[in-house]
């Protein structure tokens, strides 16, 4: 399957998705020393971000995710790519300053069409991601 | 694209240095995202000093002097002249205090003001109706937007860093009228507003934005006569539980006189009703305390009032905080001075509570301090203390609560 979106920040990745319904803080929804989501009751508790594509549909809480992020990246502990139904200020800035691949305004809503597990490569510059399915996880609606 | 003035040019050009031209790029990137397509003046900037002491090196060693009127936010606990009394690990101290030093350097070369607070409506950073900001703090845009009517949008901490450096930002969102429309409407029913606490208050706010999430809000119900202090709590919960910059009280906020100037004589997208039923499900949600024994009473998030300073004075005036338990007032250097001179910080002292200055609260690591259990009146704290790195529970109820609970030592006094 491919997506076309919006560029948020230019670069390539590619890896595992990881998805999730919630509006995203990396301030008190990731713990920065593992990469780990550590809400408890939030969907993605108790996995990590680390390495993979993260599709969510939008930020929340704290103007200081670009800080609490950088540090993530310092101890290599962000995702690899990020992709959101669509971005607002916060997540924005947590892309651009850690230079992470990021685009949003997806033609279909990606934490609809993207399951965790299936293999995403993005180009955020040309706009452009590739969703190839996991199995597991049967075929696209 | 965002289009540039000639000198708008020479900051991108680089012609004023690399710090004042990597903070014009990012810019103009971020506006890029947004559709902006034009810059505009900055009044006001309030920029955080947490960041990466190596990042703020980059942006700002190379600046001079910055173009917007700057504060700078509230610091972590462990920079401030309290560390020591509040009982910070020495080792956190001496080592957080190193990397300070450096970015105090930094602010100072750059003539951002030393207010640390998160709370620049306390020291002078004036906002009024229309004025443009750019300002890290989700507390602080809220009520910048809703109160006071001025224009600012969800700016990141390092945003609101390069619109002090250039004087400018991109000219969108919550810049525009058209985008300024609530697209939420929340009636409150049949609450007793007047006998309802700040507590109440945090948790009203809390609920409708998680409701909202991103969105801009019109809230019915509310009198013009509520105290700032009240509206504070509500607003401020607004962008923790959700991402709300713009929440029009419909009578009190400048631009909503009328819910139909609120939602720009258009229809809302979704309207709710909350009540009682709703507070309480968010006392259910942020009381996550297995034990009512108390540690830690955390007041003053967003930083306190020189009116809930003194409340708090009255409260414990003549009485004792039970031993064991720390509790911590917090507020801006500028309000301190004024409590002390009337007397408050002293009977909060004697009493066996301490009036702290300078710091946020909220995100306050495990590493530093020894505590299991902290009680609030603040949403925000309940909130993020046992996020990130954190891991302490925490019990959520009004001033008066969590004085009694100091004094017994017990949730619920």
């Amino acid at each position: 399957m491919i997506l076309k979106g919006k560029t948020v920040n230019e670069g390539k990745a590619e890896g595992e998705a990881i998805v999730s319904k919630l509006p995203f803080s990396f301030v008190g929804d990731l713990e920065v020393a593992s990469g780990k989501v550590i809400v408890k009751g939030h969907d993605l508790e108790g996995q990590s971000l680390k390495g993979k594509i993260f599709v969510f549909p939008t930020g929340k809480g704290s103007t200081i995710g670009p800080w609490f992020a950088y540090q993530a990246k310092v101890l290599g502990n962000l995702p690899t790519g990020m992709i959101c139904t669509e971005v607002e200020p916060v997540i924005a800035m947590v892309a651009i300053m850690n230079e992470i691949p990021m685009v949003h305004k997806l033609d279909k809503n990606p934490v609809e069409v993207i399951k965790t597990g299936d293999y995403i490569k993005m180009d955020a510059g040309a706009e452009v991601v590739e969703v190839v399915k996991n199995k597991r996880n049967g075929v696209s609606p | 694209m965002v289009k540039l003035t000639d000198e708008q040019n020479k900051m991108y050009d680089g012609e004023y240095g690399p710090g004042v031209q990597k903070a014009m790029a990012m810019l103009v990137k971020y506006g890029d995202i947004f559709g902006a397509e034009c810059m505009i003046k900055v009044d006001s900037a309030h920029v955080d000093i947490w960041g990466p002491v190596e990042v703020l090196s980059q942006m700002l060693e190379v600046v001079d002097q910055a173009r917007a009127f700057t504060t700078v936010h509230s610091l972590k606990p462990s920079t401030t002249k309290w560390a020591m009394g509040m009982g910070i690990r020495p080792e956190v101290v001496e080592q957080d205090t190193k990397t300070h030093e450096k970015r105090v350097k930094l602010y100072q070369k750059a003539g951002f003001l030393r207010a640390f607070t998160c709370a620049p409506y306390l020291v002078g950073n004036m906002l009024r109706p229309g004025t443009i900001f750019s300002q890290a703090g989700t507390s602080g845009i809220i009520i910048g937007n809703s109160l006071f009517g001025a224009r600012g949008n969800r700016d990141a901490v390092n945003a609101a860093i390069c619109s002090a450096i250039t004087g400018v930002t991109p000219k969108m969102l919550l810049h525009r009228p058209e985008n300024r429309r609530a697209e939420l409407v929340a009636q409150l029913q049949g609450l007793d507003l007047k006998n309802l606490s700040t507590a109440d208050f945090g948790a009203l706010g809390y609920y409708i934005g998680a409701v909202a999430g991103l969105r801009n809000v019109a809230v019915v119900g509310i009198p013009s006569s509520l105290s700032f202090e009240k509206l504070k709590y509500f607003l401020s919960a607004m962008p923790v539980s959700g991402g709300v910059s713009l929440c029009h009280i419909v009578g009190v906020t400048p631009e909503a006189p009328t819910l139909e100037a609120a939602l720009g004589n258009g229809k809302p997208q979704e309207t709710i009703e909350v009540g009682k039923n709703e507070i309480e499900e968010i006392y259910q949600r942020l009381n996550t305390a297995k034990t009512d024994q108390v540690d830690l009473v955390c007041l003053g998030c967003p930083h306190y009032t020189i009116s809930e300073i003194k409340s708090v004075a009255q409260l414990l005036d003549g009485r004792k905080v039970k031993e064991g338990v720390r509790v911590w007032v917090s507020t801006a250097d500028s309000v301190y001075t004024l409590a002390k001179r009337m007397g408050y910080v002293d009977i909060i002292e004697k009493a066996g509570g301490l009036v702290v200055t300078d710091m946020c609260m909220s995100s306050m690591p495990a590493l530093e301090i020894d505590v299991k259990t902290s009680a609030t009146d603040s949403a925000k704290v309940a909130h993020y203390q046992p996020g990130a790195d954190v891991g302490v529970e925490m019990l959520y109820g009004s001033t008066e609560q969590c004085i009694a609970t100091a004094i017994t030592g017990k949730w619920g006094g």
